[in-house]
């Protein structure tokens, strides 16, 4: 057995490269509930009570953090398949 | 000059002295295998010292009890107090923990060399320790040839052990045969004058052998076969760490402000702890007695007693100096300060690298990251003036509109100026180091240094941008076209809200916070295509603006673009990527320019 097969035996068998996932994985579920929480405040200002200008700039940060959910999600399911893959083998 | 004779001087006196005794050129023997035993663990742990060090310096060391904790255990588990004290020096130049915990950790490190004498008195002298030297070295060697880093940092670990152990048993045979020839113990001398007598010949082996530990181990092999008196003994302990703050100061030479006061405290603690001991010398020899008699260690157990000296004086040390750590701070900032500076009359230097840093690739990579900060904020303070802007309406919560109102001085500042005094030497040393520090880096690690060399290029360039821009913001500030005014107010504001929002994400701590400040920044930055929103053209179609201004303005929103795309592209790996948990998904996070469509068509429905 090579160094480099007997390393990544080694990892697999401790589970390091979904150690790394999981830790990636935790930040993103973090930053994801911040972001929705975040929606969630934005979506609930009475927009009749806002200037043109602050519901140009309530619209633009409300499809920022859409945009960043969708992101965010994306890497998580991502993250999410990595693993099924690594458990099956 | 001294330096010239002293090596040629030591040399002769080791050549004269093998001549007429072999016995002599065993102990030095021993000595030089113990001390090339100590370099070999020095390079062993420094293979293991990357990665995940930031973190435990971090958790560990920000209470002073836990610094002084890490200080014992590292030396207790190294060895070495030097190669901790040298690490400390490193960390502290690379902003990585502050003097107070710097201190802390010499503190601990100095109680944590008390193990080696324990070590050596209660295990070394007794059992034959060479039998395990010998596999140790075997082992040790075939693993330094392996590829793998981790495998040669144990085989770096185990040859130094191995010559650790030889090294004490030819210093330990060395003297054993000395006593049959010449008996030391017949040069000893009593009284006060003894006792300084010794305290000089150990500051003089410790500074000539550039390790206290190698004296303290010799003091004890010499000691367990009676070559010198247990009252001698405890003289050369005291000297041995007066001498090992010299070789702290020497090492601190190369190193930044922080270093140099770090080795003062080391300094100040060891000589001030020396005299106490001197004073009080009589109590502490009885204190000794009464803990061995309460340990059980055998009355005429003098290599065992020295080792509780050696604990007990260090330990002393220590608890006098706790109540005082602030203070002794605060005296070495005072006392030890950095060269001064004409404003605007010398250029301004690096604060963070330094030959100290180089250590780990760790430490030079959090150094030129506070370096990169370092530059930033002087780019910061020469772009916001060089927009003829406070630095302080920016940074506050000012409206914008009002902050473009309150110019910073009546004449325009010589960015040139500003650019060569403040931004080009540390960028040039940057760069140097950046150089420097990859030669000992990994792949991973050198690919954070080229985003970080990115990072640094961004800033100048933005620099520059502004400078290019600043002729035009000048030229139509008092314009009597409104027109032109109001679209030169434009770009001032918006690289205002571009300042105030990357001064907010270098400040931050909230991730979601950081990641949507940026995006908005990223969406900002495309009113400045006044050519594909139409801007441009209405100016000219309406004959609002002429010509000249139609070009002056086109190249000055292409600046604008340009310092904006650079100061936030410098902000995603500078502050993302040392910031808690994005430093993690950062990269994945940060949006494209498709992305940015995507927001703008998104917006203008």
């Amino acid at each position: 057995m090579g160094i480099k097969k007997f390393i990544n035996s080694v990892k697999e068998l401790l589970g390091l490269d979904e150690f790394e996932n999981t830790g990636k994985k935790k930040s993103v579920k973090r930053l994801l509930k911040k972001l929705k929480a975040r929606k969630d405040i934005l979506n609930k200002v009475p927009k009749k009570k806002l200037s043109k200008k602050e519901k140009k700039e309530l619209k633009e940060e409300l499809a920022i953090i859409t945009l960043q959910i969708k992101k965010g999600e994306k890497i998580l399911n991502e993250l999410n398949s990595q693993n099924t893959k690594n458990s099956k083998k | 000059m001294l330096r010239k004779i002293f090596l040629p001087s030591i040399l002769i006196v080791l050549a004269y002295g093998f001549w007429i005794s072999p016995d002599f050129k065993e102990i030095s023997a021993g000595v030089a295998i113990f001390l090339f035993g100590m370099l070999s663990l020095e390079e062993g742990f420094k293979a293991f010292s990357g990665g995940t060090l930031e973190k435990i310096l971090q958790k560990s060391t920000d209470k002073l009890y836990k610094s002084i904790g890490f200080g014992f255990v590292t030396t207790a588990i190294m060895q070495s107090s030097s190669l901790v004290s040298v690490l400390t020096i490193s960390f502290i130049g690379a902003g990585l923990i502050g003097l107070t915990q710097g201190i802390g950790i010499i503190f601990g490190a100095n109680i944590g060399t008390t193990t080696g004498a324990w070590l050596m008195a209660g295990f070394g002298l007794k059992v034959k320790i060479s039998a395990y030297a010998m596999p140790m070295l075997v082992f040790g060697v075939i693993l330094i040839f392996q590829k793998a880093k981790s495998l040669k940092g144990i085989g770096y670990i185990l040859t130094g052990l191995g010559f650790l152990f030889l090294g004490i048993h030819y210093m330990k045979d060395g003297f054993e045969a000395f006593k049959d020839s010449i008996d030391m113990a017949s040069f000893a001398v009593d009284g006060f004058k003894g006792l300084m007598i010794f305290i000089g010949i150990g500051v003089l082996a410790t500074v000539v052998m550039q390790s206290s530990h190698a004296t303290i181990v010799l003091i004890l092999a010499a000691l367990s076969v009676n070559q010198i008196t247990y009252e001698n003994a405890l003289a050369l302990t005291i000297g041995a760490n007066i001498g090992t703050t010299i070789t702290a100061v020497i090492g601190s030479l190369s190193s930044n402000i922080d270093g140099k006061r770090l080795a003062g405290a080391h300094f100040i603690f060891n000589v001030v702890t020396a005299t106490i001991a001197v004073l009080l010398m009589s109590q502490m020899i009885v204190s000794v007695d009464a803990i061995s008699d309460f340990l059980g260690i055998a009355n005429d157990n003098h290599t065992l007693k020295l080792a509780v000296f050696d604990s007990l004086f260090k330990i002393m040390g220590v608890l006098i100096f706790i109540p005082f750590v602030d203070k002794l701070v605060h005296f070495l900032q005072r006392t030890i300060k950095p060269g001064k500076k004409k404003d605007g009359e010398e250029f301004e230097g690096v604060k963070y690298l330094n030959d100290s840093v180089l250590e780990l690739p760790t430490t030079a990579i959090s150094a030129l990251t506070n370096e990169t900060k370092h530059l930033y904020e002087n780019a910061f303070e020469i772009i916001t003036h060089g927009l003829n802007l406070k630095r302080e309406n920016i940074i506050s919560t000012m409206p914008l509109k009002d902050v473009v109102k309150h110019p910073h001085s009546e004449n325009a500042i010589d960015i040139d100026n500003f650019y060569n005094h403040r931004i080009k030497g540390i960028y040039g040393d940057i760069i140097d180091f950046s150089t420097k520090a990859q030669s000992e880096m990994t792949p991973e690690d050198i690919e954070k240094l080229y985003k970080i060399k990115l990072a640094n290029r961004d800033i100048v360039e933005a620099v520059k941008d502004t400078k290019h821009l600043q002729k035009n913001l000048i030229k139509y500030d008092k314009n009597p076209n409104k027109h032109i005014k109001e679209q030169y107010d434009n770009i001032k504001i918006g690289l205002a809200e571009l300042l105030r929002n990357i001064d907010l994400v270098s400040k931050m701590t909230e991730e979601d916070e950081i990641i949507l400040l940026l995006s908005k920044a990223k969406v900002h930055m495309q009113k400045y295509d006044i050519l594909a929103n139409g801007t441009l053209d209405n100016l000219i179609r309406h004959d609002l603006i002429t010509n000249e201004m139609a070009t002056s303005l086109m190249n000055d929103s292409t600046y604008a673009y340009d310092i904006s795309k650079n100061f936030i592209a410098m902000a995603e790996v500078i502050f993302i990527d040392s910031s808690g948990d994005i430093k993690n998904i950062g990269e994945d996070m940060v949006i494209s320019d498709e992305d940015v469509d995507l927001i703008l068509e998104e917006k203008d429905e």
